[in-house]
């Protein structure tokens, strides 16, 4: 105990404290909550063939907690256009035919959005393909004009599919996949 | 008094059964734990009279009156997409719901990508390969299957690796072979195919060689053609530099493989030293005596 106190008050407290701080930054997990973001942990302890970098799971965290804000948004307002910023390929054509449908029937979604637990599980080797596994908690109302016809409030699993683009990731699939693990 | 109390209760209890019309004969919606996208399907419903009904899937709603008591059909259309749906029937007496799981179909479809589109020939690990399985509906098909990759170039004997996927993903790493040109690459899934194409090229220069004939007062120089370690010729435009160190100094001229070979010419200025490098590579050195 005498020799870590000497030790500290050597070193100093705050080059003590940078040294836990890089020491924690080498695991690869990433968390993202801004005010007004979904709460997403992204855990790449198993992922393959190629490992994460810590910029890019910071951004891959980041824009995947802006792509389901961008859907809460878009299925609550039935507002096709909030999906171009975060989604493309399948991901955003079947959003927007659900949109498009919710539109003719009067319908409308409300995501209440308790937070992801995410992991990646597949990066490959030339960075252009990153699976991710979501266990999302979320709150679904389906409203009917004014009437509630449909309200749950659950975990499911999201298989998505996440691809670069020139400053952001998008997500490309977004599939709700069985509750045993995929 | 017996007799009475037994009035009483039953007389609740109607009061109660025609207050809540819906208590004695609720509804209720009862569909299949799972169906396989594209398959059409019946569900199950309990009541009587008319109620709404909601189709609540991942890219598709569906919203219509059904009678209540009777099967209801859902046709396979409207549940291409794999994932969770939502079965809602509402009358005016509330709502019933009920969860689907679609599955995806069989493999039908390959997205495959193949990086990257030139490689340098007998370059270990150089190729990545993925494909990603998908339905006819292009659903993930999470379900473990085998991906066949075939692979055959125009100087070597075709070969096949296989690999599972894992969540639908399936990838590979080879090397590339020793002889430039084009390597064809088809990645199979039962009778589903994709075939990607990618430019084997020649690698570094190896066993870089110049010759020098010297004249008055310069020197010409000119390779032997140039040529990687598996003897695939590099490719014309290819820069390779030569230089001159005398006692005027030093001078470098940088110029293109022409026909498989590189010319420069030197004037010279007392003894020299000539030297010779293509990329990383470096040649032999000549050492030539001009007049100063």
């Amino acid at each position: 105990m005498k020799r870590i106190y000497h030790f500290a008050r050597c070193l100093g407290i705050p080059a003590l404290l940078c040294l836990l701080w890089v020491w924690c930054a080498d695991f690869p997990g990433f968390s993202i909550q801004a005010a007004s973001l979904p709460k997403v942990t992204l855990n790449a302890e198993s992922i393959s063939p190629r490992p994460i970098e810590q910029r890019t799971g910071e951004a891959v965290t980041r824009d995947y907690a802006h792509a389901w804000q961008d859907l809460a948004d878009a299925l609550d307002t039935n507002r096709i256009e909030l999906l171009n910023d975060c989604f493309t390929g399948e991901a955003r054509e079947r959003l927007r035919d659900r949109i498009s449908d919710q539109q003719k029937t009067g319908l409308r979604t409300r995501y209440e959005d308790h937070g992801h637990q995410v992991k990646a599980v597949f990066y490959s080797l030339d960075g252009g393909e990153m699976q991710l596994v979501d266990e999302a908690q979320i709150e679904l109302t389906v409203f009917d004009g004014q009437k509630t016809v449909y309200r749950t409030q659950s975990t499911y699993k999201y298989l998505v599919l996440m691809t670069p683009g020139a400053d952001q990731w998008y997500v490309r699939s977004l599939e709700s996949v069985a509750g045993d693990k995929p | 008094m017996i007799v009475a109390l037994k009035m009483i209760v039953t007389i609740r209890i109607l009061v109660v059964l025609l207050a809540f019309p819906a208590l004695g004969q609720s509804i209720a919606i009862r569909p299949p734990h799972t169906v396989i996208a594209g398959i059409s399907f019946s569900v199950t419903t309990e009541g009587s009279g008319s109620a709404t009904f909601y189709l609540l899937g991942p890219s598709h709603v569906v919203k219509k009156t059904i009678q209540l008591g009777q099967d209801l059909p859902i046709s396979g259309s409207d549940v291409a997409t794999s994932g969770l749906y939502q079965l809602v029937a509402c009358d005016s007496s509330g709502c019933s719901s009920a969860d689907l799981y679609v599955l995806p179909s069989s493999p039908e479809r390959l997205s495959f990508l193949v990086h990257p589109s030139r490689v340098p020939v007998s370059t270990a690990n150089a190729i990545n390969a993925t494909a990603v399985v998908s339905d006819r509906f292009r659903n993930t098909v999470v379900a473990p299957v085998t991906v066949m990759f075939h692979f055959s170039s125009a100087d070597a004997r075709p070969y096949s690796r296989s690999g599972p996927t894992s969540r639908g993903i399936a990838w590979l790493k080879i090397g590339s072979t020793t002889k430039q040109g084009p390597l064809q690459i088809v990645a199979a899934v039962g009778e589903t195919s994709e075939a990607r194409v990618i430019q084997q090229v020649a690698s570094e220069a190896c066993g870089l060689r110049m010759q020098a004939t010297s004249e008055a007062r310069s020197v010409r120089l000119r390779t032997d053609p140039v040529r990687d370690c598996s003897g695939n010729a590099l490719p014309d435009g290819t820069i390779v530099s030569f230089t001159k160190v005398d006692d005027a100094g030093r001078s470098t001229v940088d110029t293109p493989l022409k026909k498989g070979v590189a010319n420069a010419q030197f004037t010279l200025s007392g003894r020299a030293r000539i030297s010779v490098a293509c990329g990383v590579v470096l040649g032999n050195e000549v050492s030539i005596a001009g007049q100063p």
